[in-house]
């Protein structure tokens, strides 16, 4: 029994997914809480600067309310509002309509006792005594140089700091969600291991006794049984290429050759011949010569395996494959059960099966999809229900 | 022509409201202690914006009384309490926002 410690686990597109999803969650909840803390500190810095001016300013205001009185009572033979270089102000009736200002905002929130707007500070104080008409006296003060700009800065210092360690915390949350998405992944990969290496001795063995004997020899009953046993051996040695590729060759380094399509896809063909004779599919080649590509050869053996053992297994008795390379694609195609459409986005991940009525382990396309993606190769699929699948290949 | 008709009728009513208050109110108050303007900024002290002085002056004028009156007891008794006004209702306005007109003090201040 063989588990071997350098296994690897993937990740679903769904399990990806919901990671994102978590994420994202995760982002905005960190997010919202930031803000709200940066909120709270900038409205207490503000609360802060406003107790430290409220008492100047009352003081201020109630000078120039002082001011006001005078200029009532003596409106006959003055009328120059009073100015003072310390600040600016203005005057409002109990409509709010103003009687006069100095201000540098045209628009003036009496309802608030004491406010911050562009630079400076407001202070708004309702009169006793409504000395020319004037209900509420607003003052105006510059608020201290750069009062704003050091808030702010505390607030990215503070605010960076709080978020790199709720990402910290974020990671670790992560891991242990992972943990057990992992361990299920991981249970099933070493399965298929350990039972993929009990596969392969009794598999190779009964192969290797049917190719040694001499078939001519023998009966057309017995003869025809042989070939059943050599296409079950055959698919179960596929399964089982399948499987070591899965979990080993896919980290082995590529031995990369020149290797000629045509003649590739014939042999291929060739050894699923009797595979295909049995469910009595045609085929149908439009190879063009001198097609190459530069590959790990048994690399791009399992890209055409795993697409013709795809268009036999899910083609109909009597069905057809069609086969066709050009000098830039190479494309299989089946007149079989087809996918839905539903399902066709997930069709390249691992374990994904549609059809549970054949065997399989739902690794094939997954295997094409890794070495395309190692070689730069372009997969595209494409199906419709009870008509049948295309896959191509594209460089 | 509506707006001719409309135009005239508007004049003649300002030049009829500015001769009220002439005719009514100035020729009274013209030679006493207190002048008109010193109402005005004792209005305006208490009521503050033109629509509640003018609403505190209309009620004053048609039912003067002690309670409702801007001055102080002392100056009452000397001066006493005026009668009700004998103009009505709209003359009594245009009459009171001419007062206004005259001695607002917006525009006023530099």
């Amino acid at each position: 029994m063989l588990a071997l410690k350098s296994w690897d686990t993937h990740l679903r597109a769904s399990e990806k997914k919901t990671l994102v999803s978590f994420l994202l969650l995760y982002a905005f909840l960190t997010s919202l809480i930031l803000v709200f803390v940066a909120i709270f500190y900038y409205a207490s810095q503000r609360e802060l600067l406003f107790q430290e001016k409220r008492e100047i300013l009352s003081t201020l205001t109630n000078e120039h309310i002082a001011h006001l009185k005078n200029l009532h009572n003596t409106f006959d033979k003055n009328q120059t509002y009073p100015r003072d270089t310390r600040y600016e102000s203005a005057i409002f009736d109990s409509s709010l309509k103003e009687i006069f200002s100095t201000l540098h905002s045209n628009s003036v929130n009496l309802y608030e006792d004491i406010y911050f707007e562009k630079g400076h500070i407001y202070f708004i104080k309702e009169l006793e005594f409504y000395y020319l008409g004037a209900r509420y006296c607003a003052l105006e003060i510059p608020a201290p140089q750069g009062w704003e700009h050091a808030v702010y800065q505390k607030l990215f210092l503070y605010g960076g700091i709080i978020f790199l360690v709720l990402v910290v915390i974020g990671y670790f949350l992560l891991l242990l969600l992972l943990e057990p998405m992992r361990q299920a992944i991981s249970l099933l990969d070493r399965f298929i291991k350990d039972t993929t290496h009990e596969l392969n001795t009794p598999v190779h063995t009964i192969l290797s006794n049917i190719e040694m004997i001499e078939l001519a020899t023998l009966d057309a009953s017995l003869c025809k049984k042989l070939n059943r046993i050599a296409i079950a051996s055959k698919t179960i040695s596929n399964l089982y290429d399948d499987l070591t590729y899965l979990v080993l060759s896919h980290h082995a380094p590529s031995h990369n050759e020149v290797v000629v399509l045509k003649a590739l896809i014939e042999e291929r063909m060739e050894y699923f011949h009797l595979l295909m004779e049995s469910k009595k599919i045609s085929q149908s080649l439009f190879l063009e010569e001198h097609v190459t590509l530069v590959i790990d050869r048994k690399k791009m053996t399992k890209i055409i395996d795993n697409l013709l053992s795809n268009a036999i297994k899910y083609n109909t008795l009597k069905g057809n494959i069609t086969v066709t390379l050009t000098s830039f694609s190479l494309s299989i195609e089946d007149t079989g059960v087809g996918i839905e459409e539903s399902k066709l986005p997930h069709v390249f991940e691992r374990y994904s099966r549609f059809d549970t009525t054949v065997g399989g382990f739902g690794i094939g396309l997954n295997i094409v999809s890794l070495i395309a993606k190692e070689y730069g190769l372009h997969v595209s699929l494409s199906s419709e229900l009870k008509k049948g699948t295309k896959v191509s290949l594209s460089w | 022509m509506v707006k001719k008709c409309f135009l005239i009728f508007t004049l003649a009513l300002s030049l009829e409201a500015k001769s009220l208050y002439e005719h009514h109110c100035v020729s009274c108050h013209d030679g006493m202690t207190i002048t008109l303007e010193k109402f005005f900024f004792r209005y305006l002290l208490k009521y503050s914006s033109e629509a509640e002085v003018q609403k505190a002056l209309f009620a004053y004028m048609k039912n003067p009384k002690a309670e409702t009156s801007i001055l102080e007891p002392w100056l009452i008794n000397r001066i006493g309490i005026k009668k009700p006004t004998t103009l009505n209702d709209k003359e009594l306005d245009a009459a009171l926002k001419d007062y206004w007109e005259q001695h607002k003090v917006f525009g006023k201040l530099k």
